[in-house]
């Protein structure tokens, strides 16, 4: 079985159709690119499945948990259960700037009973260590670099030891020299065999760090394949025009 | 009457104008957060009457309001009775309180639009629920933002006080007063300039102090 399942999901905002049919299949340690021109839905699409945006038909299926069948929601608390494992990393980092760094990490699994202070102490410095910034422990979020505050961000999720890490162009809110520290965390994760999904508009990096590539347009899924398959020689006349946009 | 003579009394003064002020303060803002709750939850009806409540409050002169809690409720048909308050300082708090909480309402408010929405979305992924999102991310960040605009209303209110002499109290205005009266000298106005600016300041200070200690 999939670690995750996504079957036929429509979401509409108002009159706007942002997801008209969206099906995908997610593997154990797959780090998936998804790529497509703006307002083709890849952020509606990510948030969907963490329950951030409500899709009006379709099934999202997590580690054989439906979040929805069908279109219908499971009640709020189950919800809560299936979206344990999952995590998510936001393109303004969100994080909460009235704690330092350790608090940041500390509250969520704290909150959860994950384990007890000390234990979970020591997994926040481990953490940061992971991210490289275990001399931020006790910084304010403000008096960070941005490619820092999205490394602590990334830590943040980890703590809540996640199967499944949602990213939304997590580089994009960045200076182009900070982007390099970002994208080399996310490449230590799929080292380690996280399952990651990616919104990103840097196809260097999804060539070289994702297995497969999802390239949307108009609500629909135009390609799925291998970055070879959908980057080099999809012969897509869309995609073609689309990289020679952003390359 | 000399120097030494009026500086106790009119130190008598400030003591109920602090007592006041701390009273008002200290019961006005949690009643202003009840507001700002009210008036954000998802229901029309409190909505609305909250609403009114603040919009009374803020769109009348609070001297009325004090006359009005002081001499007018006893008069009220039928309830009148219940809602006499003979002491002129807890009538005059409770006046202070309600007008206060209207101003605490609309700045608490404000400072929850002001929390970015990315903050419940980044709860809402972490597996926070409602209450832990409410008290540990979003509250201490609305207060942080509304600390100047409290800030201010605090020196408003300290000055404020000074309204309590329509009802009789002898509170530093009134003591002035009366030592000015009887000495026909108008340098007790010139010393409880002074007493009221020194409250002022140390109120901007402890403030300062605030909004340093929980910068973020
Ligand atoms: N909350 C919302 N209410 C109304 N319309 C929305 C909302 N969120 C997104 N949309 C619209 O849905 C469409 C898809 O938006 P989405 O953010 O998913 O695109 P995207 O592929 O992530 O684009 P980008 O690359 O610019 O981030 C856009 O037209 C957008 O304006
Ligand atoms: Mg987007």
């Amino acid at each position: 079985m999939s670690l995750m399942q996504i079957n036929n999901l429509k979401k509409s905002f108002g009159q706007l159709e942002v997801l008209k049919d969206i099906s995908l299949t997610v593997e154990q340690g797959d780090v998936i690119a998804i790529l497509g021109p703006s307002g083709s839905g890849k952020s509606t699409f990510l948030r969907s499945l963490i329950d951030l945006e409500t899709v009006d038909g379709g099934d999202i299926i997590i580690e054989d948990n439906y979040l929805c069948k069908d279109g219908k929601y499971q009640p709020a608390k189950q919800r809560r259960e299936t979206l344990k494992k999952m995590g998510m990393v936001f393109q303004h980092f969100n994080l909460f700037p009235h704690m330092d760094i350790e608090k940041n990490l500390m509250l969520a699994p704290l909150c959860n009973k994950q384990a007890d202070k000390a234990q979970l102490k020591k997994e926040a410095l481990d953490t940061l260590r992971k991210v490289g910034l275990e001399e931020k422990l006790h910084e304010m979020p403000g008096n960070l670099s941005g490619g820092q505050k999205q490394r602590v961000a990334i830590a943040r999720a980890l703590m809540r030891k996640p199967d499944i890490l949602l990213f939304d162009e997590p580089t994009s809110a960045l200076d182009p020299e900070l982007t390099g520290e970002v994208l080399n965390v996310i490449k230590d994760l799929s080292k380690e065999k996280m399952t990651m999904l990616i919104v990103t508009h840097e196809i260097g990096f999804a060539h070289e760090a994702a297995n497969k590539i999802m390239f949307m347009d108009g609500g629909y899924v135009l390609a799925f394949g291998t970055p070879e398959e959908v980057l080099d020689r999809s012969g897509n006349a869309r995609i073609e025009a689309f990289l020679k946009k952003v390359l | 009457m000399p120097l030494n003579e009026w500086i106790p009394q009119m130190a008598e003064g400030c003591i109920i104008t602090i007592k006041l002020f701390i009273t008002v303060f200290v019961l006005s803002l949690p009643l202003g957060l009840i507001l700002t709750f009210l008036y954000t939850t998802k229901n029309k009806a409190i909505n609305g009457i909250v609403g009114l409540y603040i919009l009374i409050m803020r769109g009348t002169p609070l001297l009325l309001q004090i006359f009005f809690v002081y001499f007018g409720l006893p008069y009220a048909p039928v309830i009148g009775k219940y809602l006499t308050i003979n002491d002129r300082f807890t009538a005059g708090a409770v006046a202070f309180i309600l007008n206060y909480a209207a101003y605490f309402a609309e700045i608490f408010r404000g400072g929850l639009l002001s929390v970015d929405k990315g903050q419940y979305e980044a709860a809402k992924v972490l597996g926070l629920n409602d209450m832990q999102t409410r008290f540990k991310i979003v509250l201490p960040q609305m207060f942080r933002i509304s600390l100047p605009a409290v800030s201010n209303e605090a020196i408003v209110l300290i000055k404020d006080t000074a309204l309590i002499t329509a009802i009789g109290l002898t509170d530093l205005l009134k003591v002035t007063k009366t030592i000015v009266n009887r000495t026909t000298n108008i340098s007790a106005f010139a010393v409880a300039a002074l007493f009221y600016l020194v409250m002022s300041y140390v109120l901007t200070l402890v403030f300062k102090f605030l909004e340093k200690k929980f910068s973020f």
